[in-house]
C-alpha cells in the first residue's frame, strides 16, 4: 500500500501548507491589511527585518517544516505529472531518483542555511 | 430536418491496408425527425459506401459497441439524435485513446484485459459453498444500493476516451476498471480487497485519478464512475490507516423456514 | 487472416488540456496541476534567493531587492499568490472529494443522468468564489501599499 501512504502524505502535507504558507503570504504580501488588525509586517523583505527574523529559533523552525512539507508535496506531485506521461520503466526508476536525491539535497542545504544564520 | 435538407456526415476514415492515414469522408444523409445517428450511419453503410466500418447491436444503449466521437464530444451513436446537435454537419471520429482497427472501429482488446485485471468477479474463501452451492448469500437491500449503481456498466468505453489522465498514460488502469474494481469489494458478498487493492494501488492505479469528473459526464448509462473511484480511494486510505473495520463477507442466507415466521392460517368465509 | 496492427490513437498531454467539450471541472484539473507547476518554478528561484543571495551581505541583498521592486516582478509575485489561492482552495475541496465527502450517496440514477460533481457543483462554485475574493483582497494589498 505504498503509493496510499504517498497520496496520504500529500494530503496531509497539503494541509499544513495551506496553513503555513498562507502566514508566509499574509505576512509578506497583506502588509496594508495586516496593519488594520495592529499586526506591523512592512518592509518584511528588508535587510534589517530578515536579520532579526534570522536570531529567531521559532523562524528558522517554522521556515524549515515549510520547506519540509512544500518539498514533500511538490516533488511528489511532479513525479506524478512526469509518471503520467507513460515513461519506460527504466525511465521512471531514474526520475524517482533524481527527485528523491534533488528533495534531500535541496532540504539539507536550504536547513543548514537559517541554521547556521542563527548562531551567526 | 427533411429530404430537402440532408445532413453532412464527416466521417472519419482509416483503411490500414490501402492507405496510411485517417481521413475525414462527406457524405450527404437524409434526415428525418428522433433520426439517430447510428440510423444516419447504417444509410450511408447501405446506401453509399459499403466499406464504412463501425459496430453496432442493440440499438438501444444497452450492448456499448456503438461508442464514437460525435461533434467532439463521446456518445453512444443509437442513443443520439441528430436533432440535438442543431447543426447540418456532423463530425464522426473513433473514440479516442483506444487504437484504431478501421474507420470507426476501436481494439477494445486492451481495454478488457484491463478489466480482466482487476478480478472482476466475487472473490471468497469458501471454495465448497462456491463450488456447491446450497443457498444463497444473504444481501438486504440497502447492502445492494451501496454499489448497484456501478453494476448498470455496459463497457461502451467512453469514459477512457474522456479521462485525461488515459489520454497520456497507457498503462492507467482507467476508471472503467477501477469503479468495477469498487462495485466487487462494496459488494457485501465479497471478500477479495486483499487480493484487489495490490493491483489498483500500482504505480499507474487509482492514485493517478485526480478527480476530472470527465469520465461520469460522458458516461451513457448514469454510472458516476468518478463517485465509485473516490469511494475506493476512501476505502483504501481508511484500511491503510487501520481507520474501520473492514466487514466479513456474508454468510449464505438462512432458509425461509427460520426467517418468515408462521402465520396463522385465515378463518374460512363459507362454512 | 493476415493481421493487422492498430493504430495509436492516444491525445496524448495535449488531452489534458482538451479532449471534446467537456464541463468545467476537467479544466480546473488541469489548472490545479499548472498552477502546482508555476509554484514550484518559483519556489526553486525563492529557494536560491534566500540561501545563495542571503548569505552574501546585505549589498547583494538589497541590489536584487531593488531589481525586484520592478511592477513586472510585483505583478509576477501577485500571480505566484493567485495561483497558491487557487491551488490551496481546490486542493481543499479535492481533499474533501477525493475521501467521498463532498459526494453524493451512490443511488440508480434516473434519466437525464446528473453525476455527483454536477451536484456538488455548489460547493466548487462557492470555492471559485472564495478564491475571486482573495485575489481581489490581494489586489487591494498590492496596490494600497504601493507596487
Amino acid at each position: 500500500m505504498r503509493n496510499t501512504y504517498l497520496w496520504f502524505l500529500q494530503l496531509i502535507t497539503g494541509i499544513l501548507i495551506a496553513v503555513l504558507l498562507g502566514i508566509h503570504m499574509a505576512l509578506m504580501h497583506l502588509d496594508v491589511i495586516l496593519g488594520f488588525f495592529g499586526v506591523d509586517a512592512t518592509k518584511a523583505t528588508s535587510w534589517e527585518s530578515m536579520i532579526e527574523r534570522s536570531n529567531q529559533g521559532i523562524w528558522a523552525g517554522l521556515y524549515i517544516a515549510l520547506l519540509a512539507v512544500v518539498l514533500y508535496h511538490a516533488l511528489n506531485g511532479l513525479r506524478k505529472v512526469i509518471l503520467e506521461l507513460t515513461p519506460s520503466a527504466r525511465a521512471e526508476r531514474v526520475t524517482t531518483w533524481v527527485i528523491v536525491a534533488f528533495g534531500i539535497v535541496t532540504f539539507v542545504w536550504c536547513s543548514y542555511v537559517p541554521i547556521a544564520l542563527l548562531s551567526a | 430536418m427533411d429530404e430537402n435538407n440532408p445532413i453532412i456526415f464527416k466521417v472519419q476514415r482509416y483503411d490500414p491496408e490501402h492507405d496510411g492515414i485517417p481521413h475525414f469522408q462527406e457524405f450527404m444523409v437524409p434526415s428525418s425527425r428522433y433520426m439517430t445517428v447510428l440510423d444516419g450511419l447504417l444509410y450511408i453503410k447501405e446506401n453509399l459506401d459499403s466499406s464504412l466500418a463501425f459496430r453496432t447491436s442493440c440499438r438501444m444503449a444497452i450492448c456499448g459497441s456503438c461508442g464514437m466521437l460525435i461533434n467532439n464530444y463521446p456518445h453512444l451513436a443509437c442513443h443520439t439524435q441528430i436533432e440535438e446537435f442543431h447543426s447540418d454537419t456532423l463530425t464522426v471520429k473513433p473514440l479516442p485513446n483506444l487504437p484504431i482497427i478501421k474507420d470507426l472501429v476501436v481494439d477494445l482488446i486492451p481495454f478488457f484485459n484491463t478489466h480482466k485485471s482487476i478480478k472482476p468477479y466475487i472473490l471468497r474463501q469458501d471454495a465448497g459453498e462456491m463450488g456447491n452451492p446450497t443457498a444463497e448469500y444473504a444481501q438486504e437491500p440497502h447492502a445492494l444500493e451501496a454499489f448497484l449503481q456501478f453494476t448498470y456498466c455496459i463497457k461502451c468505453g467512453i469514459c477512457i476516451s474522456a479521462c485525461p489522465t488515459s489520454a497520456s498514460d497507457r498503462l492507467f488502469l482507467g476508471p472503467q476498471a477501477l469503479s468495477q474494481c469498487y462495485r466487487y469489494c462494496a459488494d457485501n458478498r465479497d471478500g477479495g480487497e486483499k487480493e484487489r487493492f495490490p493491483v489498483v494501488d500500482s504505480d499507474h492505479g487509482v492514485w493517478h485519478c485526480h478527480l476530472a469528473g470527465a469520465c461520469s459526464e460522458a458516461c451513457p448509462k448514469g454510472v458516476d464512475p468518478a463517485l465509485a473511484i473516490q469511494l475506493l480511494k476512501r476505502r483504501m486510505v481508511s484500511r491503510a490507516v487501520a481507520l474501520g473495520k473492514k466487514q466479513q463477507p456474508s454468510s449464505t442466507a438462512p432458509s425461509p423456514a427460520e426467517t418468515k415466521p408462521k402465520l396463522p392460517f385465515p378463518e374460512f368465509t363459507v362454512k | 487472416m493476415r493481421q493487422i496492427q492498430p493504430r495509436r490513437n492516444y491525445l496524448g498531454a495535449v488531452g489534458w488540456l482538451w479532449a471534446g467539450n467537456y464541463k468545467v471541472e476537467r479544466y480546473l484539473y488541469i489548472l490545479h496541476r499548472v498552477t502546482g507547476l508555476g509554484i514550484l518554478l518559483f519556489l526553486l528561484l525563492h529557494l536560491i534567493m534566500t540561501t545563495v543571495f542571503r548569505i552574501q551581505g546585505q549589498d547583494v541583498w538589497e541590489t536584487t531587492m531593488a531589481v525586484l521592486h520592478n511592477p513586472w516582478f510585483k505583478i509576477g509575485e501577485y500571480l505566484v499568490v493567485i495561483a497558491f489561492a487557487y491551488h490551496a482552495l481546490n486542493g481543499l475541496r479535492l481533499i474533501l472529494q477525493e475521501l467521498g465527502f463532498l459526494m453524493v450517496r451512490p443511488a440508480p440514477s434516473i434519466y437525464p443522468y446528473r453525476d455527483s460533481l454536477r451536484k456538488k457543483r455548489s460547493w466548487t462554485m462557492a470555492m471559485i468564489a472564495v478564491v475571486v475574493i482573495l485575489a481581489l483582497v490581494f489586489f487591494y494589498d498590492l496596490v494600497a501599499g504601493g507596487w
